[in-house]
């Protein structure tokens, strides 16, 4: 028994080790594909087709296809394409967590537009016909009136979405990345321990995810004006309807 | 190119009919997963509304694990660790070792558990959105529990799910692909295993990816015409 | 009652059927036994997948051979090496047949059969990789001789110092993982991959410096039209960590198993079945040496 807890404390110590890499692969791609996400819900309310035509192209690739693949395309598919193999982009390509990241962006950015374009299309007429009336125009009425009324609207949403990307970090391991699964499958390589092991990542993940919708909890909370009982959730946690 | 056409064909040395049968195999595996999902989500719906106090405790334990443990654990948890808790349970009540489950089996569960924590949540809104004046009308019309199940939940809240339902279906789906780590030669795993034997990744990841296309395109229309329903995110 | 009455027919009946078979001089035939067998599938020539899904190689032939004289209804399933030993463990396989070297570590895991085959490892680069110029190429690297000769003392001080910071793929649990702990731990950044393909590509686009693998598996690559940027350096190596030839992977319980196949492969190997197949695959002949058999001495002792 006690040589059983020194096994399980000496793998949490080892795995927590890995959690900022797994946080790292978050930050960025989180970053990443929410700026993306914006230029996509910008793009699907543009006047011309063109436009909305990549939005719409874009989420039918990436939503149509397991992340998992996505991965492998970019980090195995790609090596093998002359011009990126020996070009400049290279240095960042034979990098297998560069390589995660962007997958993610791609993936992420997807589902993110669309809840912006479903929020963007719940922000009541009225609000912005009065900001129009009290004459605010273009650049100031985004900022004054759309993205407050967005940003509550798809936090909800948003939320479910930034814990599914903190599990398809998980992902990362498949490409040889030693993020918190990475190195999970490292120590049960050695160790033949499988229960143990996969139990504190698990417990890892929940904790990380835990501290991630506590914290968009609050932001909730900080952000609904009305202090409404139910808050606005239109759409069921974390799913997104796809096109 | 002639290459890449005879790798891909259906001739001796071509990888048609096993990413085919791959194929297959994902859409097997996808629709059992959300079977298991399916009555399980009930079942936990039902425990979180209308269970006793440590079995609505329970559900909600089990809905939060699922969904926050990468999926990807699940499946590796349970493709290690099942067969040894078989193992040792029939070891425990000295029954005959049970023939062990197959990878199909395997991955099947560990999507369909997953799958189940996301449906229940989707069962329990759609009778949560039932208003409650219906149920208080029933039982004054003297409705009884299985009455008021089948002429006042069911048609109502398959009609608020199904939407949802599709969703869970295309994540499935999605999400058979992880099994591909268990060996089971879906899609996904065909295709890893052609594009390392053949070293051609981008032919065979950009093929596989196509065929995945295809499938969620073929069932989310299925979804939006059998279903009959629209929202303002769905076209098909 | 009637339970014990069959348990003791049943019994009565096996004991009376070994003494009739020991007493006409024949090898005991043993109950026919249904066995799953698993392999890699991907790990040419030992054992690999057509595109129509069928297994073929050394160890599928060499399998087909062994479990018709062993009298065994094997199953050949394809399965990832990293969930392998598990899957074994859990019950789910009864062999594992993936080129897999009888080692120290895996013995403490793993009961093991007599091996069927011996190879070398070796390494693998880039031709224009600084490494394609290493030391000692070709020289056989016996881990096993002790006290190391100076040769190979040097050898191995040179092999460290070639390798100094470079990264190195391996597939996951591979056999080479104690040789590397052993020899080259804080050296050389190691890295895992889950299928020999997925490694290979890393080692074709560069992501990896070089990579160890078997002999077997390795000159079949190089020989790929694709893989003519690759070369094998430095020296080959062999025992210690490394073990001592390829044999099944068994539970340690199963001893009945281990019994069945270890005379099933004294008598292929006695017969040339395993020479001709490892030329057929391998180019080479990889017969292992397995010593006098020691249930067939001329004194005939019965097995305890």
């Amino acid at each position: 028994m006690g040589e059983h807890l020194t096994f399980i404390g000496s793998v949490t110590a080892q795995l927590v080790r890995a959690v900022p890499v797994t946080l790292l692969i978050l930050a960025v791609s989180g970053v990443c594909a929410t700026v993306l996400a914006t230029g996509l819900t910008a793009m699907s309310v543009a006047r011309s087709p063109l436009p909305r035509l990549v939005q719409r192209t874009w989420t039918f690739l990436f939503r149509g296809t397991p992340l998992i693949l996505q991965i492998f395309m970019i980090y195995y598919g790609f090596a093998m394409v002359p011009w990126i193999r020996h070009g400049i982009l290279w240095a960042a390509f034979r990098d297998p967590v560069f390589c995660t990241c962007l997958a993610m962006t791609c993936c992420c950015s997807a589902y993110i537009a669309e809840i912006f374009r479903g929020a963007l299309a719940a922000v009541p007429r009225g609000e912005i016909e009065a900001g129009r009336a009290c004459g605010m125009t273009g650049f100031m009425l985004l900022r004054r009136v759309i993205a407050p009324s967005l940003i509550r609207i798809a936090l909800p949403s948003y939320s479910n979405e930034i814990i599914m990307m903190t599990k398809s970090t998980s992902l990362a391991s498949t490409i040889t990345v030693l993020d918190i699964t990475g190195v999970a499958q490292q120590v049960i390589a050695h160790s033949y321990r499988t229960l143990e092991v996969f139990c504190a990542a698990a417990a890892l993940y929940l904790l990380i995810n835990a501290t991630l919708s506590t914290l968009l909890t609050a932001l909730e909370r900080r952000l609904d004006v009305d202090r409404a009982p139910t808050p606005l959730a239109p759409i069921p946690p974390t799913l997104e309807p796809l096109s | 190119m002639m290459d890449d056409l005879a790798i891909l064909g259906f001739g001796p040395d071509g990888w048609a009919p096993l990413l085919l049968k791959g194929c297959l195999l994902t859409l097997a595996v996808s629709a059992a997963s959300m079977a298991i999902g399916t009555v399980l989500g009930i079942l936990l719906a039902w425990a979180r509304l209308k269970g006793p106090r440590w079995l609505r405790r329970a559900a909600l334990v089990y809905g939060v694990i699922l969904r926050g443990v990468p999926e990807l654990l699940v499946i590796l948890l349970l493709y290690f660790g099942l067969p040894s808790l078989i193992l040792s349970l029939s070891e425990t009540f000295g029954w005959e070792a049970p023939g062990l489950p197959p990878p199909f089996l395997i991955g099947s569960v560990s999507v369909g558990l997953v799958s189940a924590a996301y449906q229940a949540e989707i069962f329990r809104g759609g009778v949560g959105a039932i208003p409650r004046g219906q149920f208080e009308a029933a039982r004054a019309m003297g409705f009884s529990d299985l009455m008021c199940f089948h002429r006042i939940v069911l048609p109502q809240v398959a009609r608020v799910v199904l939407p949802a339902l599709g969703n869970v279906w295309q994540f499935n789906l999605k999400d058979s692909a992880l099994i591909a780590v268990t060996g089971l030669s879906e899609l996904m795993r065909t295709s890893l295993v052609a594009a390392g034997s053949t070293r051609h990744p981008f032919l065979f990841f950009g093929v596989a990816m196509a065929l995945y296309l295809v499938l969620t395109t073929l069932s989310s229309t299925a979804f939006h015409y059998g279903g009959r329903y629209s929202n303002r995110w769905d076209r098909g | 009652m009637s339970k014990t009455l069959r348990g003791a027919v049943l019994g009565l009946a096996i004991l009376l059927s070994l003494q009739a078979a020991r007493a006409a001089d024949v090898p005991a035939q043993q109950a026919r036994r249904t066995v799953v067998i698993g392999t890699e599938g991907a790990f040419p020539p030992w054992n690999m997948t057509r595109p129509d899904g069928s297994l073929i190689g050394f160890e599928p032939d060499l399998l087909q051979v062994l479990c018709q004289r062993a009298n065994l209804q094997c199953q050949l399933v394809a399965q990832d090496w990293d969930g392998m030993i598990g899957a074994l463990q859990a019950h789910k396989i009864d062999v594992i047949a993936d080129a897999l070297q009888i080692t120290p570590a895996r013995k403490a895991v793993l009961a093991f059969s007599l091996p069927y085959a011996i190879t070398t490892g070796v390494f693998v680069t880039q031709k224009d990789s600084p490494l394609a110029r290493m030391a000692n190429r070709g020289l056989v690297l016996d881990l096993d001789a002790s006290p190391a000769p100076e040769r190979q003392a040097q050898a191995l001080a040179a092999l460290r110092e070639e390798l100094r910071g470079k990264t190195l793929g391996v597939a996951i649990s591979s056999t080479y993982d104690a040789f590397l702990d052993k020899y080259l731990a804080g050296v050389i950044t190691i890295k895992s991959y889950r299928t020999m393909g997925e490694r290979d590509l890393d080692l074709l686009s560069g992501r990896i410096d070089l990579t160890l693998d078997d002999t077997t598996y390795l000159r079949p690559l190089l020989a790929a039209p694709d893989a003519q940027d690759l070369v094998l350096v430095g020296p080959e190596l062999i025992g210690g960590e490394l073990g001592a030839g390829e044999g099944f992977g068994l539970r340690q319980d199963d001893t009945a198993l281990a019994e069945r196949l270890n005379a099933a492969i004294r008598s292929a190997v006695a017969d040339g079945t395993v020479k001709r197949l490892s030329l057929k695959w391998f180019k080479a002949d990889a017969t292992p040496d397995l010593g006098p058999d020691p249930t067939s001495t001329p004194s005939g002792t019965p097995k305890p």
